[in-house]
């Protein structure tokens, strides 16, 4: 979540609808004045929480580099301060105005709780504060729906987690429906469901819809579908294409690694990188599960465990 | 319905006397079928049997201790019985290499990878098919119809086995679509399902959320498994009053069972086949919720008991409670 350019763009629309309507020009000189200063135009209570969102989550960035050096005790210390700190920011976003959906869905995520009372308390977030229709054309163009629909991926993901795979793919889908390109990555979400649900119709219909947009996650799902449905070859040749597109995509695979929770949605990352790989690895992680020999698998290929290696040395990581 | 492997042994014996009988005297073969029961159980050895009907009685012999004894025996005692099953298992072999619950129930014991021996079965399963099928015809040729029908009965069902093992295999496996393959393959060739496939056939079909499927079979069987697979099913969808109410259910069908909704304890599945245990009762439904952990342990919830069983062991402890309470304002 960008949360600096949803507030200039909405402070610069509320403005616009105060003294408005400017002209495309007029708007532009707006715009670029709200970014040189936001919180001199935040001045309704949505803007303003908005703007204490912003600032948490700086805080909370930040503080992510700082934790190398840590041993695990002290690790896990400054991560619950971390956490309880962004949520204490939260709180006071939601104090300012209480409609802030990203305030109070970052605050419920940064609690980790378990899949089953988190789904509950987001579902009850989209019954108290989402409750009005989505826009006709797609919905992230109007940045004031936005807030929702990061709830609704967060929804979908929570889904997938607590394995509730069909109502993971009904929720992701009606994200997709909303806004066709996708800017939360709903698809991914989908995606892995249709893996897990051995649908491959379902997914070929995503990758087919999304084609030229290949990811971690879709090379991941084709992986796992074509090994539950014991098309060993075919899952063999998908599983070198992860490897081989995605980097470190064998390592992230063979050594999975805690990730901290999305907060509020997944980190920008470039498309097949190592950090999408470790993110798409993280959330099929019940799925990997679910297969119990998967790994073993995986790890029986010969190829895929010495490209894990020499991505391992050539980036410093324990292997 | 189920297997039992000494009922089966028994059948096989008995047709093999059929066939050795005078045809043309009918009131001496009723007299000599009189004594049949009481010559199996004292003097074996005395009545006619094949190299196959041996292997199979050694098969039997086999089951007890691997199926019935191991689950229940300390460690010290589970080796020699691995050791005394598989021992039995090899002679049934060197009798008759077409023996096929002993190759599938050897190679199970020697094999913990659940996909090395879905590999194996998979491999084998069209052969297993074709011995089946020719032992079949070789005998329904030699009998009359009313035998005939339960030697082509009876000679098929290594091969049932066979499948519902690759069936259950490929649960495990998470390889549902051929576990649905395998279980619908076995009911086609045997509607009236001794192997009970579609207990593992319900789940499989709850894995991918089939909602019309389960609906299907709840309605045909409305067993432990139809109803802890619909309960998983209510759960998925976050229907919690309906997953809460099909909890009632099981509790009134299997009552005083709370504890083993709430521990949900695996045990091994049979080898020769799922274990024989007195319907409606605790073994029943200890064997669905053991079969049932791979519904009960999905999802990334921390305790480890997976999602649904974490929820199910609370809702149990819940609704026992308030049973309780409800027996203490009462006295």
């Amino acid at each position: 979540m960008n949360a600096w350019d949803e507030l200039v763009a909405r402070c610069a629309a509320r403005r616009n609808e105060k003294i408005g309507p400017l002209s495309d020009d007029a708007y532009a000189e707006l715009v670029l004045a709200v970014r040189q200063s936001p919180a001199d135009f935040a001045d309704e209570p949505g803007e303003r929480a908005l703007l204490v969102v912003a600032r948490a989550l700086d805080g909370y960035r930040a503080s992510l580099t700082r934790d190398d050096l840590l041993d695990d005790e002290s690790f896990e210390r400054e991560r619950a301060r971390r956490h309880s700190a962004l949520a204490a920011e939260c709180e006071r976003a939601v104090s300012i105005d209480p409609d802030c959906l990203d305030a109070r869905l970052i605050a419920l995520l940064a609690s980790e709780p378990d899949p089953d009372p988190l789904l509950t308390a987001l579902l009850e977030l989209e019954r108290a504060h989402a409750k009005e229709a989505l826009p006709e054309g797609d919905a992230w163009e109007d940045v004031f729906c936005r807030p929702r629909l990061r709830l609704r991926a967060a929804v979908a993901r929570t889904c997938l987690d607590g394995a509730r795979f069909r109502m993971a793919a009904s929720a992701a889908a009606s994200l997709t429906d909303a806004t066709p390109d996708d800017p939360l990555g709903a698809r991914h979400t989908h995606m892995l469901a249709c893996a897990r649900l051995e649908d491959e119709a379902g997914l070929g219909a995503l990758d087919a819809r999304f084609s030229g947009r290949e990811s971690a996650w879709s090379h991941l799902a084709r992986v796992l579908l074509l090994y539950k449905l014991d098309r060993l070859t075919a899952a063999r040749r998908a599983l070198r294409g992860f490897d081989s597109l995605c980097a470190g995509g064998a390592y992230a695979l063979l050594r999975p690694v805690l990730t901290e929770p999305y907060l509020p949605d997944r980190p920008d990352v470039a498309p097949c990188g190592f950090e999408e790989a470790v993110m798409a690895v993280r959330e099929a992680e019940p799925i990997i599960a679910d297969v119990p020999e998967f790994i073993a698998w995986c790890q029986e290929q010969e190829w895929l465990v010495a490209s894990a290696q020499a991505f391992a040395e050539r980036n410093d990581l324990d292997w | 319905m189920a297997h039992d492997s000494r009922r089966e042994d028994y059948l096989r014996m008995s047709l093999r006397f059929a066939l050795s009988l005078d045809e043309g005297d009918p009131s001496r073969a009723a007299r000599e079928f009189a004594s049949f029961t009481r010559r199996l159980a004292r003097d074996r050895d005395s009545l006619p049997q094949s190299d196959a009907d041996r292997a199979f009685h050694l098969v039997s012999l086999a089951t007890e201790l691997v199926d019935y004894r191991l689950p229940f025996a300390g460690d010290a005692l589970a080796d020699s019985l691995t050791a005394r099953g598989l021992a039995l298992l090899e002679e049934a072999l060197s009798l008759d290499p077409n023996c096929h619950d002993a190759v599938r129930m050897s190679f199970s014991l020697k094999t913990p990878s659940a996909e090395a021996r879905w590999r194996f079965l998979v491999e084998r399963e069209e052969s297993v098919r074709l011995s089946c099928e020719s032992t079949r015809d070789q005998l329904c040729a030699e009998l009359d119809e009313t035998r005939a029908a339960l030697a082509e009965n009876v000679s098929m069902r290594p091969w049932w086995r066979w499948l519902a093992d690759m069936a259950e295999c490929a649960l495990i496996c998470g390889r549902n679509r051929a576990a649905i393959d395998a279980a619908e393959r076995l009911l086609a060739a045997e509607p009236s399902d001794l192997s009970d496939v579609r207990r593992t056939l319900v789940y499989a079909l709850a894995k991918l959320e089939d909602e019309d499927g389960v609906a299907r079979l709840a309605a045909e069987t409305g067993d432990a498994w139809s109803l802890l697979a619909s309960l998983a099913l209510a759960h998925k969808r976050c229907d919690f009053a309906e997953a809460r109410r099909q909890v009632e259910r099981l509790l009134a069908a299997y009552p005083g069972c709370a504890p083993v909704l709430m521990r949900q304890i695996e045990i091994p599945d049979g080898r020769f086949a799922r274990i024989r245990v007195p319907a409606r009762g605790e073994d029943e439904l200890i064997l669905a919720v053991s079969e049932g952990v791979v519904l009960l342990q999905e999802g990334a919830e921390r305790s480890g008991k997976g999602v649904l069983g974490a929820w199910l062991a609370r809702t149990v402890s819940e609704l026992a409670g308030e049973k309780d309470d409800e027996g203490a304002s009462r006295s």
